[in-house]
């Protein structure tokens, strides 16, 4: 009887832990999905562009840690552009327009507003920035 | 939109997710083994950490101390509020499983203790925690000021 008792709870955890097998491979599915989601996009709203020169637009959440500092570090980092920072939460037709999944997505555009270039996470935008900094170190 | 002088420290998300893995495995072990005291011992290693911060949770500060260390720096960091939200409505899950346990209801003790082991688990694994949504959605609605 303790054998049997013991039988279905064996079970019962060896099906959750299938479950949780599949939810975490799901879900890594739909991450990727969504991370290949790519395509041309607007150009960026008047508001947010600058006319003279090319602009930075960095998505960010109320729960981002790195936002904050990322802004401040392209705009210490790159003076000539104007750097915009979005929150992502209340920008919502904004963030679907741009298929902002992750907090901080760094845009860059053109002074015409054409999206060139987009960052997923701070360390992508740091890589790009020190290569620009090599570059110009080298130049 | 920078975030208030007022919000807490940002803490690296990797310990609230070995907190719930080893949760969830201490459950289900309690449960394949029909030993239900591991779910009072759990509650009082959550509520350690929900109520006083995970230098009193023992199992965040095993990550604190033994595993981060080892680890390359958090990628990104999160505001510790909801986690510690979720492990809130862990210890009060654990509490009434343990309350169920003591009366002598042992379905509906471990009923509670697999609900919190299955939602322990999806956040271990996936990265899915339903307890830090809950406090986001509230939060977001009553306008709060999360750590940015």
């Amino acid at each position: 009887m303790a054998l049997l008792a013991l039988n279905w709870r064996v079970w019962l955890v060896i099906a959750l832990l299938f479950l949780f097998g599949l939810a975490r491979r799901l879900y890594k599915q739909w991450r990727q999905r969504v991370a290949a989601d790519r395509g041309p996009v607007p150009p960026l709203p008047a508001r947010l562009r600058n006319g003279k020169g090319h602009t930075w637009v960095v998505f960010s959440t109320p729960l981002c840690a790195t936002c904050g500092p990322l802004a401040d570090e392209l705009a210490a980092a790159d003076p000539d552009g104007h750097v915009v920072r979005v929150d992502a939460t209340r920008e919502t037709e904004l963030s679907r327009a741009y298929r902002i999944r992750s907090a901080p997505t760094v845009l860059l555009a053109d002074s015409r507003g054409r999206v060139r270039e987009r960052f997923v996470g701070a360390g992508a935008v740091r890589e790009h920035l020190a290569t620009l900094a090599g570059r110009s170190a080298s130049g | 939109m920078l975030c208030a002088m007022t919000a807490p420290r940002p803490i690296d998300p990797r310990g609230p997710r070995v907190n719930q893995g080893v949760l969830t495995v201490a459950l289900l072990a309690g449960f394949v083994l029909d030993w239900w005291p591991v779910v009072p011992a759990f509650a009082v290693v959550l509520f350690l950490g929900a109520a006083f911060g995970p230098r009193y949770g023992p199992v965040l500060r095993l990550y604190a101390e033994v595993i981060r260390p080892r680890l390359p720096p958090p990628t990104e960091l999160e505001d510790p509020r909801p986690p510690r939200f979720a492990a809130t409505v862990g210890v009060l899950f654990l509490g009434a499983a343990t309350v169920a346990f003591l009366a002598g209801a042992a379905a509906v003790g471990w009923a509670l203790a697999l609900v919190v082991a299955a939602l322990a688990g999806l956040a271990a694994t996936t990265g899915i925690c339903v307890g830090c949504e809950i406090y986001l959605f509230v939060a977001r609605r009553r306008g709060v000021e999360l750590a940015a």
